[in-house]
């Protein structure tokens, strides 16, 4: 096979991988540092996308008015984590994962429902903002402009990330908390505010993941189910709550997505369900994670 | 929706205690539907048209000088829940037939209720061949949707007009995928032997990511595409493979079953829609040679749903009913194994002309419209440039 048709499957990857990354950061930084497995972070994905939706239709005719469109989703997002996180959230930190778990269940449930009521059940469609529209041949590949700035955003964003964790006092406390939150606390941190920080980033990282994603996936009811679950195989991959294995849990997701099915084209999405019981049965605290103790 | 079914069932079991009374002057249909979920962009307007057709005939005097009384349910679009609201349909409600349940994974497991039960069912909408295959055939299961036969066979003649050598397939991996790609494949073969399927993807229902399946399929170099892929993963693959050049390569050669070429579907791209392509739907609705009948149920039904476009849906549930009552009037009675008896042969009135349902596999000759979407200044979105009827008798075989 010529060579430009791997390179051409290898974007394809690249393009899922880092649309993936974006969603599962937020899951994985949440779950690190608060503990707390939030099935509901694909729930705020949907929301983002449909809030994208929303403003475009209310504030920018034009199409360019896209990426204030997707800012003000990523921030309407950001802050329905504020309230979320301050009203509901805090009360399980610490209570059993049975607990956890029913309560961002119920979550998904209770918002999903919403979003039918506010913006029915049928698809809805965002357009490429047209400064991105065009194409660009990468060794004789197609790259989507659109794809491009994203994944420029996506390592961006990676990049940012451990900037901030690893040089500066607030990222210093995330990884303490990380570690040990009792001990954190003692020495006089205010573990209350630096949760409802980290939450109020993961959330606003799903907004903008959900809204980037509406202008090449359609807005229907269940694209969060859809997306949580593939966000749960990358963390799983990579190992839950670190940042590094995240991402690269997004970078192999994506090739064993691609070549999968350019290699075996009948069984399109087993390989990477595949992977994923390897790892767990290999590695069940993933590639870079740490066994719990 | 849920409080309201509770209720209905707590006094319909309260009413039933004594035996399955009936009423002597109505008659009840259940429909099973998807209301909820992503099938219900289409259930819902397929809910409406039955329900004008059942307001019609009641206008006009109802059937046999008895009320018709339409009961839908959520099915949610999931087969053990369709089961499940179908079974309530006939114990607690005591339904006379029904007309319903929407997708290919739900109709053959309702069909199952309906024979166990002796209660005539006609299914509007599910095209999988298997649902009246010989071996699942029963005297209570009627079809007045087209097949998964008739749709990929109708595509495989359309196909073979174009000269292309190397053709690839996408479609959903479920009953309807499987099948329509099967009939596609096996007529294709025999129209134009010189052809060849270089590969065939099977991204799964409710696929998002479709930009792998694409450049996989790319690198095999097909000169056309035939698709099955549709609703909202059709929005996805359309709008991650237009920038990937995907429908450049194919010269716009790809033809899309699975009603990606209905008025919803454009209307919802817009400038998204990869003009070009050659595209199905059940009704047209912008339709400038429509025959009268057709033009006024359009007007109605506009309507009725309280939207300027109407939509290419509702006629499925409207022709639902329309059959079933057919069959009950020519039975006169309301009895089902006479009913099932009146409704082979039968021909009935639908808005696009009359159909027959056959005997050998209780379907109706349904076909599907297809044809070229191009923009046009009348509209904001694509329409057909010149849309046609496909006959799908020589298809049923």
């Amino acid at each position: 096979m010529a060579a430009e048709f791997l390179f051409s499957q290898f974007l394809s990857g690249l393009t899922t991988a880092i649309f993936l990354f974006l969603v599962a950061s937020g899951l994985s930084l949440v779950f690190g540092v608060l503990r707390v497995l939030n099935f509901a972070h694909g729930t705020f994905y949907m929301l983002g996308a449909y809030l994208a939706w929303q403003t475009m239709a209310w504030l920018a005719p034009t199409k360019e008015g896209f990426w204030l469109a997707a800012l003000a989703a990523a921030t309407g997002i950001a802050i329905l984590g504020f309230v979320v996180e301050r009203l509901m959230f805090r009360h399980l930190y610490g209570k059993e994962e049975l607990y956890q778990l029913l309560f961002t269940y119920a979550l998904v449930l209770i918002l999903g429902d919403a979003a039918k009521i506010l913006w029915g059940t049928g698809q809805l469609s965002v357009s490429r903002p047209p400064s991105v529209e065009g194409s660009l041949s990468v060794f004789g590949a197609l790259l989507p402009g659109y794809n491009l700035f994203v994944m420029v955003l996506g390592f961006a964003i990676a990049i940012g990330f451990w900037v901030i964790l690893q040089r500066t006092s607030a990222g210093r406390m995330i990884r303490a908390a990380a570690m040990d939150r009792e001990m954190l606390g003692s020495l006089g941190a205010n573990v209350g505010v630096l949760y409802t920080g980290v939450f109020v980033v993961s959330s606003f990282l799903a907004g903008l993941s959900g809204a980037l994603v509406s202008p090449i996936k359609a807005i229907v009811p269940g694209m969060d189910v859809e997306i949580i679950v593939e966000a749960f195989i990358v963390v799983v991959i990579g190992g839950l709550g670190s940042f590094w294995g995240t991402f690269l849990g997004a970078l192999i997701y994506g090739q064993v997505l691609s070549f999968g099915i350019l290699i075996f084209p009948r069984f399109s999405i087993f390989s990477v369900f595949a992977l994923m019981a390897v790892i767990l049965i290999v590695r069940p605290w993933g590639l870079l994670g740490r066994p719990l103790k | 929706m849920r409080r309201r079914t509770l209720l209905a069932s707590a006094a319909a079991s309260a009413a039933i205690l004594p035996g399955r009374a009936r009423a002597a002057n109505e008659i009840k249909i259940g429909m099973p539907m998807a209301l909820s979920g992503p099938g219900a962009l289409y259930g819902q307007p397929i809910t409406k048209g039955a329900e004008m057709c059942v307001a019609e005939i009641n206008a006009a005097g109802g059937l046999l000088g008895r009320k018709l009384i339409l009961l839908p349910r959520d099915s949610k679009g999931n087969a053990d829940e369709s089961v499940r609201v179908s079974r309530e349909l006939i114990l607690k409600d005591n339904v006379d037939f029904i007309v319903g349940s929407f997708t290919s994974a739900e109709s053959p497991a309702v069909s199952t209720i309906a024979k166990e039960n002796k209660v005539l069912m006609v299914a509007p909408t599910a095209k999988t061949i298997q649902l009246t295959s010989p071996a699942n055939l029963h005297p209570y299961i009627f079809r007045t949707a087209s097949t998964t036969d008739i749709e990929g066979r109708t595509a495989a003649t359309l196909m073979a007009k174009w000269d292309v050598k190397r053709v690839a397939t996408i479609a959903p991996d479920y009953a309807y995928g499987r099948d329509i790609m099967e009939a596609f494949s096996v007529l294709l073969k025999k129209l134009k032997p010189g052809v060849e399927i270089v590969d065939q993807q099977w991204p799964k229902l409710g696929q998002a990511d479709f930009a792998p399946f694409i450049t996989a399929q790319m690198s095999k170099q097909p000169d056309a595409v035939f698709g099955a892929v549709f609703a909202g993963d059709f929005a996805s693959l359309v709008k991650q493979a237009k920038p990937l050049g995907y429908f450049d390569k194919i010269g716009n050669r790809y033809i899309g079953a699975g009603e990606t070429g209905s008025i919803e579907m454009t209307r919802s791209l817009g400038t998204d829609y990869p003009v070009g392509i050659v595209a199905n739907t059940y009704d047209p609705v912008i339709w400038p040679d429509a025959p009268e009948v057709h033009k006024k149920f359009t007007a109605a039904i506009k309507t009725h749903l309280k939207d300027d476009y109407g939509s290419s849906w509702a006629i499925m549930g409207y022709a639902g009913v329309q059959a079933l009552a057919a069959g009950i009037k020519k039975a006169a009675t309301i009895d089902a194994d006479k009913v099932s008896k009146a409704m082979i042969g039968l021909t009935f009135e639908t808005p696009i002309g009359p159909q027959i349902i056959r005997g050998k596999d209780q379907s109706a000759n349904r076909g599907q419209f297809w044809g070229k979407l191009v923009r046009t200044a009348a509209h904001p979105f694509p329409v057909f440039e010149k849309v046609e009827y496909t006959d799908p008798t020589p298809f049923m075989d």
